[in-house]
């Protein structure tokens, strides 16, 4: 589109407004992260001004609350915990949700078709629901305060089969036809040919299972008690209801367990804006 | 069959069984310290539940939630998808720009906005500069549940914008031509064309958003235990603290039933209303014949 110089300015000033408004908009976060630098006296004292809205120079204690957060509590180990809660998830998740996915793609058994339709209405119910059910369950199973009591009941996902299924049913089936002339199993196929086939896919549960894993907040509450084990968001919590703990580290806090998660969206963030959009559009 | 295998046996253990268990337990007194004291009490927990002060107190705070999110969040992200939509220069920006909050988890945006919130906080600094008294927010009772719903809308909105930009994108540019040889105003084309060809994707947006809120409990975890004088207590929070802290399962089974009933009906309007594609076209057609004229 070729624009008139007055058109033109009109855009600019369009733009500038915008860039204004998206200013109002971040407002928290820009203050969280600039006063995550500052000790609390200086966190009060700048309220009053714009340099609410702005770090301090870089000196010898620019990082000092961070570093007190590292050294006098155990969020790195919070973190480091929730890190490996997550890959082990996404393992399980793309192999249970995946191979699910593929036999009600391309696998003849017994009432597939019903099968994939109680999957798609089982999206519809709400886990915040079942979650005391599960919380029995694994208090009866002995598995409360245990990684694996933690991640068992998050393993299957009926919207992560779903997904799955859409895009193994368009692989071509002449590939698994010549890999059967080959004497390949079927799961060998499934992981040296189908699931290399199919990256996309795989990404997007995995960014996903990463993120729901990152973010979860109600059943590692239930689940953990034991300080040694708890996610970062749990021990977030905890360390900020600490009374040795000053405003200027509960920020730091924060923007230090968004850190990761910014990192996965800027990586991703063509997955995950295709995941987003083809929500609205499938069912729109 | 032995692929479907795995997933088989964790959906009946963490979703067939719970949810049967859910509705077994709903018509039941099962307390969970003394299972062997449990009475089958037939309709008994339904009509308790509908007499009991906190479930509806808590079922209220939820419709009110419902209510100030709807139109915040869904409106608030329309309005930024057609202000992005619009925009010429810094494009990429914006869109990353609004998405931000969308990033953090909850736990975080509440333990910031409590910062936010605080009597001697930034935002009472800032109303301060333009003369507004200092507000108690998540302090004070009539201003709690507000609060929490425009800091939760603040946080979901750049989510919703992003299905909103997909969805204008899609809008054949061909229809926007026609208009505009008919010099057509901005405000018409967007009643005309814009808001008839997003239809369907704002009923499943507000539909999401509806029973998103419906499930609010973290931001009230986190910031305001359910108070001030219970004002913040959902219904999720009902269910979670009468089967989780008081461990009456029978009780809180009864509320998940008609949690999700309420979830099932409200996902069945959201079908009804997408179907009806045929509409859609039917109004595209009669808008082109308009411009034949």
């Amino acid at each position: 589109m070729i624009l008139t110089k007055k058109q033109r300015r009109v855009e600019w000033v369009f733009a500038i407004i915008m860039i204004l408004l998206s200013l109002l908009f971040l407002f928290p976060v820009v203050w969280m992260i600039a006063n995550s630098f500052k000790p609390d006296a200086a966190i009060t004292a700048d309220m009053n001004s714009v340099r609410a809205f702005i770090p301090p120079a870089p000196s010898g204690n620019f990082f000092d609350n961070y570093l007190s957060i590292i050294t006098n509590t155990s969020f790195l180990r919070y973190m480091g915990n929730t890190l490996l809660y997550a890959a082990a998830l996404i393992v399980l998740s793309v192999i249970v949700n995946g191979l699910a996915g593929y036999a009600l793609a391309k696998i003849d058994f017994p009432f597939r078709e019903r099968w994939l339709l109680i999957i798609m209405m089982l999206m519809i119910v709400p886990t915040e629901t079942i979650i005391t059910i599960h919380f029995l369950f694994i208090a009866k199973m002995g598995l409360l305060n245990t990684v694996v009591g933690y991640i068992l009941p998050m393993i299957v996902n009926p919207f992560n089969i779903f997904l799955f299924r859409q895009v193994f049913i368009s692989l071509p089936d002449d590939v698994w036809e010549a890999a059967q002339l080959d004497h390949c199993s079927a799961i060998k196929y499934f992981f040296t040919m189908v699931l290399p086939m199919s990256k996309t896919v795989v990404a997007t549960v995995s960014v996903f299972t990463f993120l729901s894993v990152w973010n979860d907040y109600l059943w590692p509450s239930l689940v953990f008690t034991s300080s040694d084990l708890l996610t970062a968001q749990i021990g977030l919590n905890s360390i900020t209801a600490n009374v040795n703990t000053t405003m200027g580290m509960t920020l730091a806090l924060i923007t230090m367990v968004t850190i990761p998660v910014i990192i996965i969206y800027s990586l991703f963030s063509k997955q995950i804006v295709e995941g987003v959009v083809s929500t609205g559009s499938k069912e729109g | 069959m032995s692929f479907f295998g795995p997933a088989l046996v964790l959906l009946t253990i963490f979703l067939f069984l719970p949810m049967i268990l859910t509705l077994i337990f709903s018509f039941t007194d099962y307390f969970a310290l003394n299972p062997d004291l449990t009475h089958f009490t037939g309709l008994g927990n339904y009509i308790s539940i509908f007499k009991d002060e906190m479930f509806l107190k808590a079922f209220i705070n939820t419709v009110k939630f419902v209510i100030i999110i709807v139109p915040l969040q869904g409106g608030g992200a329309l309005a930024l998808a057609l202000l992005i939509n619009r925009a010429t220069y810094c494009k990429k920006y914006f869109k990353v720009a609004f998405f931000v909050p969308v990033v953090m988890s909850l736990a975080v945006v509440s333990t910031l906005w409590m910062q936010i919130y605080s009597p001697e906080g930034i935002l009472n600094t800032l109303l301060g500069k333009v003369g507004i008294a200092p507000q108690p927010f998540i302090h004070g009772a009539n201003q709690a549940l507000p609060a929490i719903a425009i800091m939760s809308s603040w946080q979901g909105m750049g989510y919703q914008m992003i299905i909103f930009l997909g969805g204008l994108q899609a809008i054949n540019p061909g229809l926007y031509e026609a208009a505009e040889m008919d010099h057509a105003s901005a405000w018409k084309k967007f009643k005309d064309i814009t808001l008839p060809e997003l239809k369907p994707l704002c009923v499943f947006v507000f539909i999401t958003i509806t029973i998103g809120a419906f499930k609010m409990i973290v931001q009230p975890m986190v910031m305001t235990g359910g108070g001030p004088s219970h004002s913040t207590y959902t219904l999720v929070y009902d269910i979670y603290e009468t089967g989780t802290v008081n461990w009456e399962i029978g009780l809180a089974s009864t509320m998940a039933i008609v949690f999700i009933a309420f979830v099932v009906v409200l996902t069945v309007i959201q079908t009804i209303l997408t179907r009806d594609k045929e509409d859609k076209e039917e109004k595209n057609d009669t808008y082109k014949k308009a411009k034949a004229r």
